[in-house]
């Protein structure tokens, strides 16, 4: 082993097999080119081995708009390329389909389609500029209480941005507090905490229902022991943000708090198993 | 695995031809290979506090703690006081006490210039003849000027007399997330590579950039700019950039207490480098860019 293969900055890599890392935010480019997903897998790879991460959530378009022209023409000619990356790495990633919440007929359609008939353990709502609405709205209800039916995930992008939202469809915390409010027995999976996460995590603190992401933002120190101390540790479960954020950023937000052992685990992993249980049981996936 | 101490090896303990070549495993006269710590001067740390947020290593005893706990070797120090306070003299003196109660050789301080303020040229006087500092550090966008502005360039030519190196912080943090009540744009380098022409002994080090479009790409191209990679992202991204520009011009910083201290170190160690590119980034790039220092 030469300086530049030893471990930098992390634990030996037994420990960080002890946490059984599952990751719940990961982003390989889904679209037209298939090439450029399995790119993001071999760019990905070094990082996820020396994190020892066991499973992503990787966000799937389904063919509802929610991707550009060309990987939209591609979905409906190909429908098997939507779920060709769960196939081709049926060990390592579960599938997020991404919705659109601007088409809730053919929303619930896919959601029949692709979750209630397998494979898919969840739902992305993007920030998107296309096919994305503050998810406030009102054409969540339908969507959420489907996702709930089946027992799906359910995970809403947000930020707080000092300058404001770049499109009208962005979400905040703070909406995402008015969905939950509306449905306290759906669990819902606050994305980035908001980015700006000082105000993320007092928006949602008052809601039970709603757990925070960890990726989607600098390293910036004192969140996690901010998140444990206002929300506790069982609402909070992370994201590695791969390949466009770097492990760095994202597994030094857990490892370098300042919190226990316990609660690392549960932020690491097992937070996340435990949403992934329901949709897991209705399609025979056995527990991990 | 028997672990080589560092300060043994720099007290001579062992042959000078190890510690030439620290960055690579050592092998034992009884064959067995044995780890060898990394040299590593951080050159991008802040002390005291951040005006928004307490952080967890804003003391500056425990931010030497951490230090230590990763046997860095020297960290270039600047302080968060500089970003917003007048009295600079008074900063940089903190500052200079600072390093100097807690640091043992580890902490050096890096004084604040504001060219907007009155008789600044006196700051950079005492940086440099009476706190004998290596370099200074700038703070454009909060101090309200930009890189075209006379003053700046003035500032770049007196700095290069004195053969010291300029730390041009281009942002603090993301502007997404500042405070409403004090938002400033990053800090636009378009005029640096005419500038760095026209005042080619100046050695510019730019802090807590993400390092990506042309414009910067340009930059690195120029000789005398330096990057830190900080807020370098994606998991390739510190390779990425090492590759991409000239030799020499990449250096470890991790904008401690800011960010998390192991952040950088984990980016350069997913970053998958050879051992001459981990040595060049942690250590030699920044022994290099201050071995002209006339202190």
């Amino acid at each position: 082993m030469t300086a530049a293969t030893q471990p930098f900055g992390l634990p030996a890599p037994d420990k960080l097999r002890k946490y059984k890392i599952w990751d719940s935010y990961f982003l390989p480019a889904h679209s037209a080119d298939p090439q450029r997903f399995a790119t993001d897998m071999k760019r990905s790879h070094s990082a996820i081995e020396k994190a020892a991460i066991e499973r992503l959530c990787v966000f799937l378009h389904v063919g509802l708009g929610t991707a550009d022209a060309a990987t939209e023409a591609n979905l409906r000619e190909n429908p098997e390329v939507i779920v060709a990356p769960l196939k081709q790495w049926p060990e390592m990633l579960l599938g997020m389909m991404r919705l659109n919440p601007m088409d809730v007929r053919r929303s619930l359609d896919a959601l029949n389609r692709w979750m209630r008939d397998g494979p898919m353990v969840g739902v992305y709502f993007a920030s998107s500029k296309q096919a994305s609405l503050p998810c406030n709205h009102r054409n969540f209800d339908p969507l959420v209480q489907k996702i709930d039916e089946l027992g799906g995930v359910i995970m809403q992008h947000t930020w707080f941005k000092t300058s404001g939202k770049d499109s009208a469809g962005e979400s905040t915390p703070s909406e995402l507090a008015e969905l939950a409010q509306r449905f306290p027995e759906i669990k819902f999976l606050c994305a980035h905490a908001g980015g700006e996460w000082e105000k993320g995590i007092r928006a949602i603190r008052a809601h039970p229902n709603i757990l925070a992401e960890t990726s989607g933002f600098d390293a910036t120190a004192g969140f996690i022991d901010m998140a444990v101390r206002e929300l506790g540790a069982d609402r909070v479960v992370f994201g590695s943000h791969l390949p466009s954020r770097s492990l760095g950023t994202e597994l030094s937000k857990v490892l370098s708090a300042d919190i226990s052992a316990t609660d690392r685990k549960k932020i690491f992993g097992e937070n996340l198993r435990r949403l992934l249980g329901p949709i897991h049981a209705k399609q025979g996936i056995p527990k991990r | 695995m028997p672990t080589l101490d560092r300060r043994e090896l720099l007290h001579g303990a062992v042959a000078a031809s190890v510690v030439a070549n620290l960055s690579t495993a050592v092998v034992a006269e009884d064959g067995s290979a044995r780890s060898v710590q990394r040299r590593v001067i951080d050159t991008n740390v802040s002390l005291f506090r951040w005006p928004f947020r307490r952080l967890p290593l804003d003391e500056t005893g425990e931010l030497v703690a951490k230090l230590r706990s990763h046997s860095i070797e020297q960290a270039w120090a600047g302080s968060f006081e500089g970003l917003l306070h007048r009295d600079i003299a008074g900063v940089n003196s903190r500052l200079v006490e600072a390093c100097r109660a807690h640091g043992d050789d580890l902490l050096f301080p890096f004084g604040s210039v504001n060219p907007v303020l009155p008789d600044w040229e006196e700051d950079l006087r005492r940086c440099h003849e009476e706190h004998r500092m290596l370099g200074v550090r700038l703070h454009p966008n909060y101090h309200g000027y930009t890189l075209d502005d006379p003053r700046f360039e003035r500032l770049m030519r007196l700095a290069a007399e004195r053969r010291l190196t300029v730390q041009l912080a281009a942002a603090m943090e993301d502007t997404r997330t500042q405070h409403p009540l004090l938002q400033v744009a990053d800090v636009d380098l378009t005029p640096l590579p005419e500038m760095l022409k026209r005042v080619p002994e100046a050695r510019v080090v730019v802090l807590n950039h993400k390092v990506t479009g042309a414009e910067v790409m340009q930059l690195l191209n120029t000789p005398g700019a330096y990057f830190d990679m900080s807020r370098v992202n994606a998991t390739d991204g510190v390779a990425r950039v090492m590759r991409t520009v000239p030799k020499g011009r990449v250096v470890f910083g991790t904008h401690a207490p800011f960010l998390i201290y192991e952040s950088a170190m984990i980016k350069v160690y997913e970053s998958n480098l050879t051992d001459d590119e981990d040595s060049s980034i942690l250590y030699e790039n920044a022994k290099r860019l201050v071995s002209r220092a006339s202190v």
